[in-house]
Order: C-alpha cells, then sequence, then structure tokens
C-alpha cells in the first residue's frame, strides 16, 4: 500500500492522472492492435509497449506495488511482441484488454478501495507468463550481414531498433540511408513530415541526428529506412536529401535485380505462415454491399412503423412500444453504420495503384511529343471505391495526354515565353468531404476562350454573334466533335474527345470543370463521390412524386413564395442573396403532370444543388426527409433520360427516382457561381 | 516520470544551486541544447522521435557539447543497450527501478561534486 502523507497525496493525485491519461491512450491504440490484427503497423506495437513502460516506471516510482507489478509483466509480454518472439494472436489480444481493464479498475481504486480489491492480479500474470514463454525464443541472427552501415549508425540502435532491421532486411525490403539536413527552427516539424510521408511505403528504423556539416546553422539527420521503395523512388519523395542503399551488392556477375524480384513472393510465404491481405472477389463484396443495402431498407421500414405508432391515437402501451421501437432503431442504426462502413472500407483503394501507370503513359507521349515533361504525382493514398479507380483511369489518362499535348507547349515556344522548357504536368488527388478531388493541372498555355470561339465558330456550333464567356469556352470543349488543336495528332486522337471523358465520368456520379488562366496553364477538376453504393439521400415531393436529390449535390435549401420567382431570358430565376440562381421544376424536366394552382402566396421549398461549379435551384412542394438510399440501377428505357440516376426504395415498397444532378443542370441549365480560379496561383 | 524525476533531483542537491531542464521528447532535447549550457544531461533510452543513444551519438560527437557528462536511464533487461550507451561515449547508466540516493549519487559523480 502506497505511503499516505500530505505530499503523498499530491503525488497521488497526479499518478491517477497521469495513469488515467495513459490508459486512455492505450485502450484506443489496443483497437487499432485488434482491427489490423498482423497487419498492424510495428509503430503501433511499440507505441502500447512505451505506454505500459510509463506507467510501469510510474507505479513503481511512487510505490503502487500491484500496478506496477501488472504493468511489469505485461512489458516484458510486449516487449517480446515487439522484438517479434511471440506472436500477435486473439488470445493476446484478449489477455491485452484484461489487463488493461484491471489495470483501469486498480487506478480508479487508489481512490475508491471497492474497485480495486476486484482485480485477480494473480490469474493474470500467470496467463500473462504462459503467453510470454509459450513461444521459443529465436537465434540471434545478425541484421548488419549483408549492409553497408557505418559504424556510428550500428552503435545507435536500440536492440528493439536492430530487431526491426532485420524484419526489414528478412522481409527483402530495400534498406536506404535518407540524409537530410534542416534548418534548426522548424526541424522538428520538417522530420516529423519526413517521417509520416516515409511511413507510407515502409518504416523509418532510425533517426540519428548529427552535425550539420556544411557549417550552417542547421542539423543533419541520417534516417535508417526499410521500404518497399527502391533508392531512386526514395530519392524522389526526398528532393532535399540524399538517398543511398545500404545493401552490399550481390556477387558482381548477377544480375541481381531481375532473380530478388522474383524471389520475393516465396520469400514472404516461408517468412509468414498466415497471409496478412485477403484478396476477394468483387463480386462477393457486391454481394454484402447489397445486403447491407436490403437491411437499410428493412430499417427504413421499422422506423415507417415507429412514426405511425407515434402518431396514432394509441394507448399508453403503444406509446411505450413505439419509444422501445425507436431504441431499437437506433441501434440497428449505429450497427448497420458499422457494417456499412467496413464493407465500404474493404472496396476502397488508393488511387496510387493506377499512378505507375500514369507516368509511364507520360514518358512515352512526352517521347513522342519530343517535349520535355515533369510529372508530379501527389495524393497517391487517396482512397477511392475499386471500381471507381479502375473506370478512371481512361479519362485521366486523356486528360493528361491533352495537357501534353495541347497545354504544354513546345520547348522553343515555353523558352521565348521566359518559362522553364520543362513542361510540368501535376497530379493531386485528395479527399473533400464525402468526394475525391482529383486535379490535372499543367503550367502551359492555358485555355484562350477566343480560340474556342473561333474553332466553335468554324465547326458551326455556334453561331458568330453567340455571347461567349470564359464558362462557355470550357462547355464548349465537352461538345461532341470539338477540338482546337490545329492539327489533329496521333496522341489525342480523333475519335474521343473531351464529351466522351464527361460522359464517362458523369456515370461514376462525377462531375469535371476546368479552371484557366490563358498563358499560364489549366487545371482539369474531376470531382467523384467515395463510393457508389449508398448515399445519402433528401427525399422531396413534386408534381405529386416522390424523387431522391444526393446529399452531396445539395448546398441548401429554402422556402420561398411564387412571388419571389422572376422570369429572365425566359428562365424563372431566383435571387438567391446576391445571386441569381437558376430555378427549374422537376414537372418539367421529367414532363410530368399535376402543375399545381399557383397564386403569388404559394409555398415553395427550393434545393440548391451544385454539380462541379455550376448550381441551380429545384423547385419542390415538400422537403419530406432525409435518408440513406442504396441506388439501383433502373432498365435501359429509363436510363437514356438525362437527370435520373436510378431508383431506389424508401420503405414499404415506395420506389422513388433518384436525381442525378449533373446531368441536369447540363440539361436544364445551370449557372457557375464562386470558380475556385486561384488553384494556378 | 520526468516531473518525478526533477523532484528527486531537486530534493536530492538542495546544497548546491541546480537548475533543471525538462525535454519531453528527443527532439525536445536537441532544441533545448541552444539555448543553455549544461553541466550533465540525463536521458532515457526509450523516448519519441530519437532513442538515447542516438541523442549520446550526437552530443559526444558535437564539437560543443561532447564534454557535457551524460547519464544514461534504462531497464535492466537491456543489457545491449546499456554496453552501446558505454561504447557512445555515455559516462553514467543508471538502471531502472532504482533508488533516489542512487539517482543523487550518481548524478554527484557526473557533476563532480562531492
Amino acid at each position: 500500500m502506497p505511503p499516505m502523507s500530505k505530499e503523498d497525496d499530491r503525488a497521488r493525485d497526479e499518478f491517477t492522472g497521469e495513469a488515467e491519461e495513459l490508459l486512455d491512450t492505450l485502450s484506443r491504440d489496443l483497437v487499432e492492435l485488434e482491427s489490423q490484427g498482423r497487419k498492424v503497423r510495428p509503430e503501433v506495437i511499440n507505441k502500447i509497449f512505451r505506454e505500459v513502460h510509463s506507467l510501469k516506471g510510474l507505479a513503481g516510482m511512487l510505490g503502487f506495488g500491484e500496478i506496477s507489478e501488472l504493468s511489469h509483466s505485461l512489458e516484458d509480454m510486449l516487449d517480446r511482441l515487439r522484438m517479434g518472439k511471440i506472436e500477435i494472436t486473439k488470445d493476446l489480444i484478449d489477455l491485452l484488454y484484461d489487463a488493461v481493464d484491471s489495470l483501469n479498475r486498480l487506478v480508479i481504486g487508489i481512490n475508491d478501495p471497492t474497485m480495486g480489491g476486484l482485480v485477480d492480479i494473480t490469474g493474470l500474470t500467470r496467463r500473462i507468463h504462459q503467453l510470454t514463454t509459450s513461444q521459443p525464443r529465436r537465434a540471434h541472427e545478425d541484421p548488419f550481414a549483408e549492409l553497408t552501415l557505418d559504424e556510428q549508425t550500428k552503435k545507435s540502435l536500440t536492440e528493439y531498433e536492430e530487431h526491426r532491421l532485420l524484419e526489414n532486411v528478412k522481409g527483402r525490403k530495400h534498406i536506404l540511408a535518407v540524409e537530410v539536413r534542416f534548418d534548426f527552427s522548424d526541424f522538428d516539424e520538417k522530420l516529423r513530415a519526413l517521417t509520416a510521408t516515409l511511413g507510407e511505403a515502409g518504416e523509418v528504423i532510425s533517426t540519428l541526428p548529427a552535425i550539420d556539416s556544411s557549417g550552417g546553422a542547421g542539423i543533419a539527420f541520417r534516417l535508417l529506412y526499410g521500404s518497399t521503395l527502391q533508392e531512386d523512388a526514395v530519392a524522389a519523395l526526398v528532393p532535399e536529401g540524399q538517398v543511398v542503399s545500404l545493401r552490399k551488392a550481390k556477387s558482381p556477375a548477377s544480375g541481381a535485380r531481375e532473380v530478388i524480384a522474383v524471389e520475393v513472393p516465396e520469400e514472404d510465404l516461408s517468412l509468414r505462415s498466415i497471409s496478412q491481405t485477403v484478396r476477394v472477389d468483387i463480386s462477393k463484396l457486391d454481394h454484402v454491399m447489397n445486403i447491407v443495402g436490403e437491411l437499410i431498407i428493412e430499417k427504413t421500414q421499422l422506423d415507417s412503423l415507429t412514426r405511425s405508432l407515434h402518431q396514432g391515437e394509441a394507448l399508453q402501451q403503444a406509446r411505450l412500444t413505439a419509444h422501445e421501437l425507436t431504441k431499437i432503431a437506433r441501434n440497428f442504426d449505429r450497427k448497420l453504420n458499422e457494417l456499412q462502413k467496413s464493407v465500404i472500407e474493404t472496396r476502397m483503394v488508393p488511387v496510387g495503384q493506377i499512378y505507375s501507370k500514369l507516368s509511364r503513359t507520360v514518358r512515352k507521349v512526352a517521347r513522342e511529343l519530343n517535349k520535355e515533361i515533369e510529372l508530379v504525382l501527389r495524393g497517391e493514398d487517396t482512397e477511392l471505391d475499386k471500381v471507381m479507380v479502375e473506370e478512371l483511369t481512361d479519362p485521366l489518362m486523356h486528360i493528361i495526354r491533352n495537357a501534353l499535348d495541347h497545354g504544354i507547349e513546345s520547348a522553343e515556344e515555353r523558352a521565348r515565353k521566359g518559362k522553364n522548357p520543362i513542361g510540368k504536368v501535376t497530379l493531386n488527388a485528395y479527399q473533400q468531404g464525402n468526394s475525391v478531388v482529383l486535379d490535372v493541372t499543367d503550367d502551359g498555355r492555358g485555355i484562350d476562350p477566343e480560340l474556342v470561339r473561333k474553332s466553335a465558330v468554324k465547326r458551326n456550333l455556334i453561331a458568330q454573334h453567340d455571347p461567349f464567356d470564359q464558362q462557355r469556352a470550357y462547355e464548349m470543349l465537352f461538345t461532341p466533335g470539338f477540338s482546337t488543336a490545329a492539327a489533329v495528332s496521333e496522341i489525342s486522337g480523333r475519335g474521343v474527345g473531351l464529351d466522351v471523358v464527361k460522359k464517362n465520368l458523369q456515370d461514376l456520379k462525377g462531375s469535371i470543370d476546368i479552371l484557366s488562366v490563358p498563358g499560364e496553364g489549366a487545371t482539369f477538376r474531376i470531382m467523384l463521390p467515395i463510393t457508389l453504393a449508398i448515399i445519402q439521400a433528401l427525399i422531396v415531393r413534386a408534381a405529386g412524386e416522390q424523387f431522391a436529390i444526393p446529399l452531396t449535390s445539395v448546398e441548401e435549401s429554402l422556402r420561398i413564395y411564387s412571388r419571389d420567382i422572376r422570369t429572365v431570358e425566359r428562365r424563372e430565376v431566383f435571387t438567391l442573396r446576391d445571386f441569381t440562381l437558376p430555378l427549374l421544376r422537376l414537372a418539367d424536366a421529367f414532363h410530368l403532370d399535376g402543375h399545381r394552382d399557383e397564386t403569388p402566396d404559394s409555398k415553395w421549398f427550393v434545393v440548391v444543388t451544385r454539380s462541379g461549379e455550376k448550381v441551380a435551384g429545384i423547385l419542390v412542394d415538400e422537403l419530406v426527409r432525409q435518408q440513406e438510399v442504396v441506388i439501383k440501377s433502373i432498365g435501359e428505357r429509363l436510363k437514356t433520360i438525362p437527370g435520373i440516376a436510378g431508383a431506389t426504395e424508401v420503405g414499404e415498397g415506395e420506389i422513388v427516382l433518384v436525381i442525378d444532378v449533373g446531368t441536369l443542370i447540363d440539361q436544364f441549365g445551370g449557372k457557375a457561381r464562386e470558380a475556385r480560379a486561384a488553384v494556378l496561383a | 516520470m520526468r516531473a518525478y524525476l526533477t523532484t528527486i533531483i531537486e530534493g536530492g542537491t538542495e546544497s548546491f544551486d541546480l537548475e533543471i531542464v525538462e525535454a519531453a521528447s528527443g527532439f525536445e532535447a536537441l532544441k533545448t541544447l541552444p539555448h543553455h549550457k549544461f553541466d550533465a544531461i540525463l536521458t532515457d533510452i526509450n523516448m519519441p522521435d530519437i532513442n538515447g543513444l542516438e541523442l549520446v551519438s550526437f552530443l559526444k560527437n558535437h564539437p560543443v557539447h561532447r564534454s557535457i557528462p551524460i547519464m544514461v536511464i534504462s531497464t535492466e533487461s537491456r543489457e545491449e543497450d546499456r554496453k552501446r550507451a558505454a561504447a557512445l561515449g555515455a559516462e553514467e547508466y543508471l538502471v531502472k527501478p532504482f533508488q533516489a540516493k542512487d539517482l543523487i549519487e550518481k548524478l554527484r559523480r557526473l557533476l563532480k561534486v562531492a
């Protein structure tokens, strides 16, 4: 029992505070460990080890014997775990949870003795001991045998780091030294960022600081890095640093690289008995996703049943039942969300998967065009539904080819304009809310509206004096049969134009927009929903029918009167703050009856929708509710109607059409607002 | 842990005027270096950002800081780490768990105060 003087009171309070905090992070890390199993990053295990280690130290110093004892044996076990001497098993994870739970009780027990007594330390330590000694120690292996590693780095490795190095060597990873130099003022930020970047494609095993040999006021670091990436790929990630491979060359005559590449899978198999990933046929995942979809429909019915019970002139008992039902529905909802999320996650792949394909194309095309191009790829970890990533390859390829062919000028022309003769194309992927954005930016000649106009007139796409502006020019580029290149080249081809790209993206419920400053370059911005399977939708009623509008396309909704609707150039509009919002009626768009008698006092709801940079207001009679819907495809006949994405069931077997805001706006008119042109700055 | 160390050291070194600077990680330790003229450095081996051995390696190769005596504090089970600390030039090694008087004794030795 810890001593209890006044001074100790303070120490005790400090201890419980710090211990609770430690146990809290520990619990969160355990969740990560459990969810990732053997795939877990070694850092996570090491972090858990360190947390238990700190707790042990803390408890030991302050004389909390039981906590110290329990965390000590736990630390032993975790040490073996991080050293690869024991494996992650379900038993081990259960044991960790039990132990952390007991530690929590013990800490609470310091101030509330009724809690601490419930902990069976002996049982736990016995279990820990059994697990710790269940697996034989492995013979010591020398991680340095195949490496050219300097003495200073060798000596500065802790046993743990040496173990990690060995694991990387055995895993046939490229072992690299990455040397960087930073200003002293912000080296910690810079280095943490670099470590995070490198961590995505490997493991930073150690970080050795050194004096800045350039004589400046900076500080140098030598990172020991195990990675799937080769030397030059890592060098591209660390442009400011130096990257050296530490593997000793094999026998001089061997074409060592190819041989190693073939050996890899076998090595991996022999090292790990259980594979860390499962390849799943996407159709199976589709099936699971359909089940989730059906569950959602069931749940919707449960909801509507509950609603009717609530509203009914029912007895007290019915109200109670309704209350219970609500609770069940809520839990159901939570579980469903979890299931949905995890299924969606299994479908997600990083867009980086197609990057290597793209960079090959760029190299090839650049050679054919005799242009020097620097391709910058960013955000390769951004995740997207597997199906979409595949569907995205062609449109992206097309846009990038266009940028190389039409966007980037010849080296001579660039030099004349005072630009870097090497053209630059950047592909940047990032997530924005529920969408993934892909920006293809080139620093070429940009899009000149006047050139576009002339070309469009020549092709009889517009008349000589039709009103024309930048936005119109961008739209023109996506019109079938349009091309501004003086001579249609091999590269961009003739048959397929940007109209097809746009169509492909719209099929994926995505949009494409252009931002350009003539003379400086252009950005093609693709926006896609993260997944197509399930969406949040706003259910509305218009012309006597219900429709679902995907919430990702909805900016806001507001209530207006008929007298607020004005007609400008034969279009109905509404002044939203200082913006003239074009309005569209679903009854007109889909040729429905059900026009209602309108007086100036008739009330409407306007759902302000956006597709890319364009907005339009949809006039509806009623906002019914917001709910998750599963989009089902509809028959061939309906497919051709612009503005319809599919159908969905909204409970009690009622089918409603899901609106495709992108094609609806394209077909019936929207207006650009807040074009984000700053991208090129 | 750091707070506890500080408390022990403050308690055990009242006779001589000691200013204690704490750093929560290897990076913090590096950052605080230019701002002080340290008479001794105590470091754990297991710490975030850079480990204690790397810190010793850096200090012992530094033209200005190489003369600062260092005490490495670490767990008993790490015999290998202890050898490496010595090989890198750390002057003292303290094994956890330790008695307050051991820490003070070693610290006095490090500071060359009687």
